[in-house]
């Protein structure tokens, strides 16, 4: 009579352990579904747009940009040179940039060149990177 | 650091107005206000310190507030902060998100 208690409670416990692992296997999936739609537009390295672009999203810029450019974010990467002016909320710049700037939250690269008129709300310059022109925060 | 050897140093302790013209062969470290221009081979503006005038010098370090001109040779740091407005002109700059920034950059040596 002692003996079957034990065996009940043993039978139990591999049930419960296999069916854990399941349930952790569909959760893990759906942050990844999510991602997909913060894809950036990307402008390759060795393309040169001349004109005006609107987005609003996320853009990569990694090569040559001549005109306006408006989107939610925007990284010009350090082959990217832009001649124009850029209205975002989010700009990265590791490259080269010409022109006048409405950004709330502005991070300048080590290797960045940046000249003409800045207004931001958030700055933050690293160290090495070359700007001049006027500031200006919101 | 400039505890150790305070020869050529310039300490204005927070609460010190100074008015006039300041040459500073060593640091420089206010904490007070200064008006007029001062000049330092190393100048620390802490997050009480305010200078009204020129500030010049080889490294500027700002965790307070700097108007009307600074010129750093070596390197400028603005910290998060520090409020600086007016013309600047730095060889090397670096501002810390949260640093204020607000009138014109020139750098000493574009080309490099």
């Amino acid at each position: 009579m002692q003996e079957q208690p034990d065996n009940f409670s043993q039978s139990d416990m591999p049930e419960e352990v296999d069916s854990e692992p399941v349930e952790q296997n569909f959760r893990s999936e759906a942050p990844v579904r999510s991602s997909i739609n913060s894809k950036p537009s990307i402008l390759s390295e060795g393309f040169t747009f001349e004109g005006t672009i609107v987005s609003d999203g996320v853009l990569n810029i990694s090569g040559t940009v001549r005109g306006t450019v408006t989107a939610k974010s925007i990284l010009i990467d350090s082959t990217g040179q832009v001649d124009g002016e850029l209205n975002t909320e989010n700009l990265v710049i590791k490259g080269n940039l010409k022109g006048d700037v409405n950004c709330d939250d502005l991070n300048v690269g080590p290797l960045a060149h940046v000249t003409g008129n800045i207004n931001y709300k958030y700055i933050h310059i690293q160290r090495g990177g070359k700007i001049s022109g006027k500031f200006n925060k919101n | 650091m400039a505890e150790a050897n305070q020869q050529g140093c310039l300490f204005v302790g927070e609460g010190v107005v100074l008015k006039g013209n300041f040459e500073v062969p060593d640091i420089a470290s206010i904490s007070g206000i200064v008006e007029g221009e001062l000049t330092a081979k190393q100048v620390i503006i802490e997050a009480t310190g305010i200078v009204r005038g020129k500030l010049s010098g080889e490294s500027i370090d700002i965790r307070g507030e700097v108007n009307e001109y600074i010129s750093s040779t070596r390197s400028l740091i603005i910290r998060s902060t520090g409020k600086v407005s007016g013309s600047i002109n730095y060889s090397e700059i670096e501002i810390e998100k949260g640093g204020h920034l607000h009138g014109e950059l020139h750098n000493l040596n574009p080309h490099s």
